[in-house]
């Protein structure tokens, strides 16, 4: 009986000790900006953190040391952490005492909504970078004043370079099918039935993460238009998943799978083990992002393809690496000093070595025929439409989650395009209204 | 488990006097004090985590920002959202591949090791408790190469010309819950053939010749004999397996993260994607909590089942 009841007076105890809201005691450091901000480093002695992941941080080990000999008296410090942990650790890093300055941002989520993150407007304006980036480079980092719509507000993140996701080809298998690089939807579907015939894996396909979200994404983007489909993943109040473009989307992935376009173990396979299979011969077509171009053109050499998802507007989807400052930095101006250094053509150049495309494809060379001028005029065409858009499964803190989840089931059977359109639309429906 | 904890029987206290009764009282607390450094610290890092997990489940929460209170939402969720019901049935599912069959293979196996003096004895118990200390998540890498597409399992299967079978068993709806659960069978195997077989060896010999004069085969020995005689040794093996099939969590997130779909899902990584990626820390506490709750309940059951009757 004494055992009861000292439990239950260290259960009152414990409850009293944490009887307050969870996580109402966080002391938040003002988001306001102060006033004007001033360009350029500080004087003095600055030690800079940066965090990033390995892949979208390659770029750093060429970038840090131009920028350190043109401040020499600020050092940064750069740690890189694997992207699973990275996403899941990033926010408890910047609301904690020993936050980064500067952290790459993969997705805007709650940073902005619970003042992580310093708002850079100020700096935008002092430093003119609305006038030198492409609008809609850097519409994916402004928040609303709710702190959860995307695409306009205040900019919150600088981005250093971009990825974009289009069509991989096997030059070599395309030409003994004696067919050309298709240009619209049509095409391509012809092209897959005579690969088909031909005996060829038409498409190859990785669904384990769910990166069949892709060619479902890019087929309804293509189709529904880049300004109207961009408002979803910006989670822009009254849209829908459920557009013509989208029906068509999960229809055509539906179908390819039941024609035998692509693996029936799809479903098992990841990403790296399909590049693989594509560097390998195994495939003719493969949607993937360009931050796989160099292990592809290392492996393929000139037989490597690539170019934007056909149809009527050349679009991608894509993202930018992006770095933004914490709320609780205290060398704000300094890293503010970097994020601009991040637009110059030498930090372009590295990050372009990494596969990762500048802002301005100009200040970038590439050689003619390889991957990497495909890449670039593939780039340019984007940029020319207007046809960036930003991945769906950000639209969301669940919906990569929701995407896999369904994306499996769709082509597993055990799903209609119907039911996945609904799925996802109820995932968005959660937290945008 | 809930019956080490005894109580010995105490006197009704007879009250002889006032001035005898503060003696007393300090008395019936010394030996309390002995248990006290234990006691603080499973207060402190298991009983107040608890409840502050329990706290937090009544809240929406994303793990960082201000907290608004959910009353019982949080476990309406649990109980309505279609994933989360079907990953409690999944965690469930496992006991039949955690528990059940590692324990009628380890009776089978260690039946027959006991009654034939093998050579090889410390060879046989080193194989089969291997898996038992290798990392969960190295097991389970391992395991997912095996049943890869391009994986030794499905070059097994063409070998012996089975090829039309080979598929992606991790990707597959059907298969991939049978592919995980059996990483389970494999790795509590081990464990319940050693407890088992030291059970075995604690059995009155004389039973075994009683029922060798009463005529019993070898199979009628082991079900009125060894099983009965292994009642303790199969609740302490049934306990741990079952709290292992329960609480999983590292073979299915290597392996397969919870999919095709959600075919694999378990409390445990289901828990870890709200809180984490999902930023639902209250319900993952609130499906934390239910798992608890339920994990108590399978226990307290197995108790009653496998006490010795008096």
């Amino acid at each position: 009986m004494k055992i009861a009841k000292l439990t239950a007076g260290a259960a009152v105890a414990a409850l009293a000790l944490s009887a307050c809201a969870p996580g109402s005691s966080q002391d938040k450091p003002a988001t306001k900006p102060g006033g004007t901000v001033q360009t350029g480093v500080p004087e003095g002695n600055v030690e800079l953190d940066l965090i990033a992941t390995p892949e979208s941080g390659a770029a750093m080990k060429e970038i840090i040391p131009a920028f350190e000999a043109k401040y020499p008296n600020v050092k940064v410090k750069y740690v890189d952490t694997s992207y699973e942990d990275y996403n899941k650790s990033l926010n408890l890093a910047l609301a904690s005492d020993t936050s980064p300055d500067i952290a790459l941002l993969n997705v805007v989520g709650t940073s902005v909504k619970d003042g992580l993150v310093l708002n850079l407007q100020p700096y935008a304006e002092a430093y003119g970078w609305e006038s030198a980036y492409p609008t809609g480079q850097l519409n994916q980092w402004r928040v609303a004043a709710d702190g959860t719509t995307l695409g306009s507000g205040d900019l919150y993140a600088a981005p250093a370079s971009f990825s974009q996701v289009g069509l991989y080809y096997n030059k070599a298998k395309l030409a003994k099918l004696g067919v050309e690089a298709p240009t619209t939807f049509e095409e391509l579907e012809a092209s897959l039935a005579k690969a088909k015939e031909a005996g060829e894996t038409p498409l190859q396909l990785g669904n384990k993460e769910g990166h069949a979200a892709f060619p479902i994404q890019l087929i309804g983007q293509s189709t529904d238009g880049p300004a109207s489909y961009a408002k979803w993943a910006f989670g822009e109040k009254g849209s829908s998943f459920d557009t013509a473009g989208n029906q068509k989307g999960a229809q055509a992935l539906l179908d390819w799978g039941t024609k035998g376009y692509y693996s029936k173990d799809a479903n098992g396979i990841d990403l790296q083990g399909a590049v693989d299979k594509f560097v390998n011969g195994d495939g003719v077509f493969f949607v993937d992002g360009s931050w796989d171009s160099k292990k592809i053109g290392d492996g393929l050499k000139a037989d490597a393809g690539f170019m934007p998802f056909p149809g009527a507007k050349a679009t991608a989807i894509g993202t930018s690496v992006a770095y933004a400052i914490s709320a609780r930095s205290e060398n704000q101006q300094a890293a503010a000093a970097f994020l601009d250094f991040l637009r110059t053509p030498e930090a372009a150049k590295a990050s372009f070595a990494q596969g990762f495309m500048p802002s301005d494809a100009s200040t970038v060379t590439a050689e003619p025929g390889t991957l990497s001028a495909d890449l670039v005029a593939a780039w340019n065409k984007v940029n020319a439409d207007d046809g960036l858009i930003g991945f769906n499964n950000n639209a969301t803190a669940t919906m990569n989650d929701t995407l896999v989840a369904e994306t499996q089931k769709l082509i597993g059977g055990k799903q209609d395009p119907a039911g996945f359109i609904k799925a996802v639309q109820d995932d968005w429906t959660k937290t945008h209204g | 488990m809930a019956d080490t904890a005894i109580r010995p029987a105490r006197p009704v206290a007879q009250p002889t006097g006032r001035a005898r009764k503060p003696r007393r009282r300090t008395a019936r607390l010394v030996p309390l004090f002995y248990t006290l450094p234990a006691l603080l610290f499973y207060v402190a890092f298991v009983i107040a985590p608890w409840l502050h997990s329990l706290w937090i489940s009544f809240w929406n929460w994303n793990g960082i920002g201000t907290a608004t209170w959910a009353g019982l939402d949080n476990y309406r969720t649990v109980f309505t959202d279609p994933a989360l019901r079907s990953s409690i049935g999944h965690a469930f599912g496992f006991i039949v591949f955690y528990s059940v069959i590692p324990i009628c293979f380890g009776l089978v196996l260690a039946a027959l090791v006991a009654a034939i003096p093998w050579k090889a004895m410390p060879f046989i118990r080193t194989v089969l408790f291997l898996p038992q200390i290798l990392p969960l998540v190295a097991v389970g890498g391992v395991w997912k190469l095996f049943f890869s597409d391009d994986g030794p399992f499905n070059d097994i299967l063409t070998a012996v010309g089975l090829g039309d079978w080979s598929r992606a068993w991790l990707g597959d709806f059907t298969w991939a819950y049978p592919a995980v659960g059996i990483v389970g069978t494999w790795v509590s195997t081990g464990l319940c053939f050693l407890l088992l077989l030291s059970g075995i060896g604690k059995i009155d010999p004389a039973l075994y010749e009683a029922a060798r004069v009463e005529g019993c085969g070898r199979v009628r020995e082991f079900w009125y004999v060894t099983v009965p005689g292994l009642r303790r040794e199969i609740a302490v093996a049934a306990t741990v397996t079952v709290i292992a099939a329960l609480a999983s969590f590292d073979v299915v997130y290597v392996m397969t993260a919870g999919g095709p779909g959600e075919s694999t899902m378990v409390p445990g990584v289901a828990i870890y994607r709200l809180t984490f990626t999902a930023g639902q820390v209250g319900t993952a506490c609130a499906l934390a909590t239910v798992l608890s709750v339920l994990t108590c309940a399978v226990m307290y059951g197995l108790n009653r089942l496998t006490r010795e009757k008096p």
